[in-house]
């Protein structure tokens, strides 16, 4: 005997099995929720070590630097330069310019000098929507610095900004 | 008349059922027990106004909330909640069920002008039906559209009053041509539908032209409310280093600086675009799934016929109108990564990654349906065997092109797979999970789909014109030749750097682009009053073919709801890119496991409705009611093709 299924109810199947299965795939995805980032305090007594440590949270986070933009320690077909060693050859990239001043430089004023090679791209992070501090850029500064380099920068520092 | 005492008995005992609930529910609390000592006989006994224990509880408890709002100072709510939804799915869901309606009502227009104006030109009566056929879905649409967009605003002036506070201050200029404007469109919309035939042929058509006008006015005024939250200014080369500055149209506090630049900010117009042609699209899907369910419906050959051919536009137009449309979205992406490199990559590579692949599946949906629905029309023609050789190839070059678009970069791998891939992507598939890869594959669907299209149109036809054979080798040229620029580039983008490789996505689409229209241009005098090996018989297709219809207008309903998602989703916790800070608990990023289920709840719903709107607008075909005729068949309202 052949069952049929009336019309209406083929259509009411359809719908719902459409939509059950595009939802279906949408479970199997990796699942990730993003929340905004967590503050992150700067206090006065902090020294150059804890301005390492508070500048690699704010570059995973709330700085966003290392959310698909920059890698540490990646080769191959880049988005944004590497920052592996930037503390190492920071004094070298622009004549004139201490490690400390190119730092800066790059997070105030990126398009000021691009990297040979990469495009233009990144916004200046004291501005929105990223908007770090002045002290919070002293922290990630100092983290740039700690890769392949020395930390010298306090929150005493003059960045000329 | 059975049926008519059935209602009626119906309707008083719910009358009364409401009556005897009242009364019991009044009985109950006058009957409530009280203490003999409290009783109020007793207290009038004494003389005194003395309360028993429950009523001074109650004059109590009223006392002290009144005394506690006399006490609080006036604050402004800054975030209301909904209790189990939460606010932001309430106007979630009511954005995108406005925006969906909104969507069809601007679209139909569209096409049911250009329908007219072709009927007008041919002088064929057949296209002035079919483009009143559609314009009937219009009227309880556009009821729809007003009823979900005033919902909408009520949920935002109530669930989000200071931010909603705040899009007034910069946009309350706009508010009132807003408004005037969908005077026009209610007047121009309800003149075009109910003038249909009594206004002259040119005067009708103005009608429709302006109804367009002035639709499309509206959706670019809307746009530019939900752009300035993505991209809050304009770039412009201010300092004049030849390198494109951002000039905000707000101070850092939100105060406006400029509404010209709050309105026509940076992604507005790309907005406008790619809502422009996936309105038409989506429409032509819709109403592509009316004419399916009225196929279905269908009692007489005759009707099949009709809506065989209203299903077959309605999906040309949605056809030709998705066909550009991955265009429109790399040219809006495009100017997303130029406005804010953060929000681009936050797109394809960061949070929203993973829905690009579940956007494959639905636009590899789409390609497919679509196809197939052509491949079966072929059977409408008598001589349509000759091109049916083609079908198996085409079907594995889209089977091939979906695979790889829905690719991904890393798979989704347990421990022991990740360890034997030696990392979380796959050593040879995930280059086919890159851009290059990505870009070539969508670009041989569009010309396999256009192919498709050419050998339908083809189907029982044979040219007549003098250079046929040289024409037809010019288009096999130039369709080789665009192919052949695709995958070049799209293979050559692995051997270059990122930058360039985005680059590379510019000449493919552009060659392809140039290959629909030089081979459309030939093939317009090619096949122009061709000779027929048969007859096109309207009606004569299987009825699969009307589910694939109905399934398309699905997954391009379930698509305009996730990439709704990804707009709006992609400014994360701002209510205003850069400037407003979304302060509620509602302030991350939904998964995308989430997002999809709140999408579904909304097709779900938005078909429910859109069933309601097929059905009204069938009504209009049926007989009137005959007290005579319904008696005959026990009082059942019989429907029937009105003559």
């Amino acid at each position: 005997m052949k069952l049929s299924v009336p019309m209406p109810l083929r259509l009411v199947l359809l719908v719902l099995g459409t939509t059950a299965f595009y939802m279906y795939l949408g479970q199997i995805v990796p699942q990730k929720e993003s929340h905004p980032p967590p503050p992150v305090l700067i206090n006065a007594e902090m020294t150059t070590e804890d301005l390492v440590t508070v500048g690699a949270e704010l570059a995973s986070g709330k700085g966003q630097c290392l959310v698909g933009c920059h890698t540490v320690g990646q080769s191959g077909p880049l988005r944004y330069p590497d920052l592996d060693g930037i503390g190492g050859r920071a004094a070298t990239q622009v004549d004139g310019l201490s490690d400390l001043e190119y730092l800066a430089q790059s997070l105030y004023e990126p398009a000021v000098f691009i990297v040979p090679g990469f495009a233009d791209g990144m916004q200046a992070i004291n501005q929105p929507p990223i908007n770090l501090s002045d002290d919070e850029i002293k922290a990630v500064i100092a983290w740039l610095q700690s890769l392949g380099g020395t930390p010298n920068v306090t929150l005493d520092t003059d960045l000329g900004y | 008349m059975t049926r008519n005492r059935i209602l009626f008995g119906i309707g008083v005992l719910a009358f009364v059922s409401v009556i005897v609930t009242v009364r019991l529910g009044g009985f109950l609390v006058d009957n409530e027990y009280r203490q003999p000592d409290r009783q109020v006989a007793a207290q009038e006994e004494l003389g005194e106004a003395e309360l028993v224990p429950r009523q001074q509880g109650i004059a109590d408890e009223q006392a002290a909330d009144e005394a506690e709002a006399r006490a609080r100072p006036y604050e402004e709510a800054e975030y209301r909640t909904v209790p189990f939804v939460g606010s932001r799915v309430t106007v979630w869901v009511l954005a995108q069920l406005h925006l969906l309606f909104a969507a069809f009502v601007l679209a139909v227009p569209l096409f049911a002008f250009i329908i007219e104006f072709v009927g007008y030109v041919k002088k064929e009566e057949r296209y002035n039906k079919l483009a009143y056929e559609f314009t009937k879905l219009l009227s309880v649409s556009f009821s729809m559209t007003a009823t979900f967009g005033a919902f909408l605003t009520f949920a935002l002036i109530i669930l989000y009053p200071k931010f909603t506070n705040y899009l007034m201050h910069i946009f309350s200029p706009t508010f009132l041509p807003y408004v005037l404007l969908f005077f026009l469109e209610a007047l121009f919309l309800y003149s075009y539908y109910y003038g249909w035939g009594k206004f002259g042929p040119r005067m009708h058509l103005f009608l429709g032209f302006m109804l367009n006008i002035v639709g499309t006015a509206i959706m670019f005024i809307a746009n530019a409310w939900l752009t300035f939250m993505m991209s809050p200014g304009k770039r412009d080369d201010i300092d004049g280093d030849g390198v494109p500055d951002f000039v905000s149209a707000v101070s850092e506090s939100g105060a406006l600086l400029s509404l010209r630049d709050a309105f026509f900010n940076f992604t507005w117009m790309p907005i406008n675009i790619h809502r422009i042609i996936a309105n038409v699209a989506f429409g032509g899907s819709i109403a592509a799934a009316y004419a399916a369910f009225r196929y279905l419906q269908a009692k007489s050959d005759e009707e099949r016929a009709h809506f065989d051919w209203m299903g077959y536009v309605g999906n040309f137009v949605a056809i030709i109108a998705f066909l550009p449309l991955p265009f429109a979205g790399y040219y809006l992406a495009a100017e997303i990564y130029a406005f804010s490199q953060t929000l681009g990559i936050q797109m394809m590579g960061g949070t929203f990654s993973w829905l690009f692949v579940l956007q494959a599946a639905l636009i590899g949906n789409l390609f497919l349906g679509a196809n197939y629905y052509l491949w079966l029309g072929m059977g409408r023609m008598e001589g349509g065997v000759h091109f049916q050789k083609f079908i198996k190839w085409l079907l594995i070059a889209i089977a091939l092109c979906f695979a790889v678009w829905a690719t991904p970069r890393y798979a989704i791998s347990s421990v022991s797979e990740i360890a034997a891939m030696g990392g979380s992507s796959h050593p040879q598939l995930s280059y086919l999970g890159q851009m290059s890869a990505k870009n070539t594959a969508v670009n041989i669907l569009i010309l396999s789909t256009y192919m498709s299209f050419l050998l339908y149109r083809r189907t029982g036809r044979q040219s007549i014109h003098p250079h046929r054979q040289l024409l037809t080798r010019a288009q096999a040229i130039v369709f080789s030749s665009a192919a052949a620029l695709v995958i070049f580039y799209g293979v050559y983008g692995y051997f270059v750097d990122s930058a360039t490789r985005i680059r590379f996505a510019i000449p493919q689409v552009y060659s392809v682009l140039a290959a629909l229209v030089v081979i459309t241009v030939i093939d317009l005098p090619l096949y122009r009053n061709a000779a027929q090996s048969g007859e096109t018989k309207w009606g004569r297709i299987p009825a699969v073919s009307q589910y694939a219809l109905i399934f398309i207008a699905l997954s391009f309903t379930w698509l305009m709801g996730l990439m709704g998602y990804v707009r709006s989703g992609l400014r994360q916790e701002w209510h205003v890119y850069g400037v407003i800070l979304d302060t509620s608990p509602d302030a991350y990023t939904p998964s995308l496991g989430f997002a999809t289920q709140v999408v579904s709840v909304t097709v779900l719903i938005f078909f429910g409705l859109i069933g309601v709107v097929f059905w009204l607008s069938s009504l209009s075909g049926k007989k009137d009611y005959a007290p005579g005729a319904a008696a005959e068949d026990g009082g059942r309202l019989e429907g029937g093709q009105a003559a």
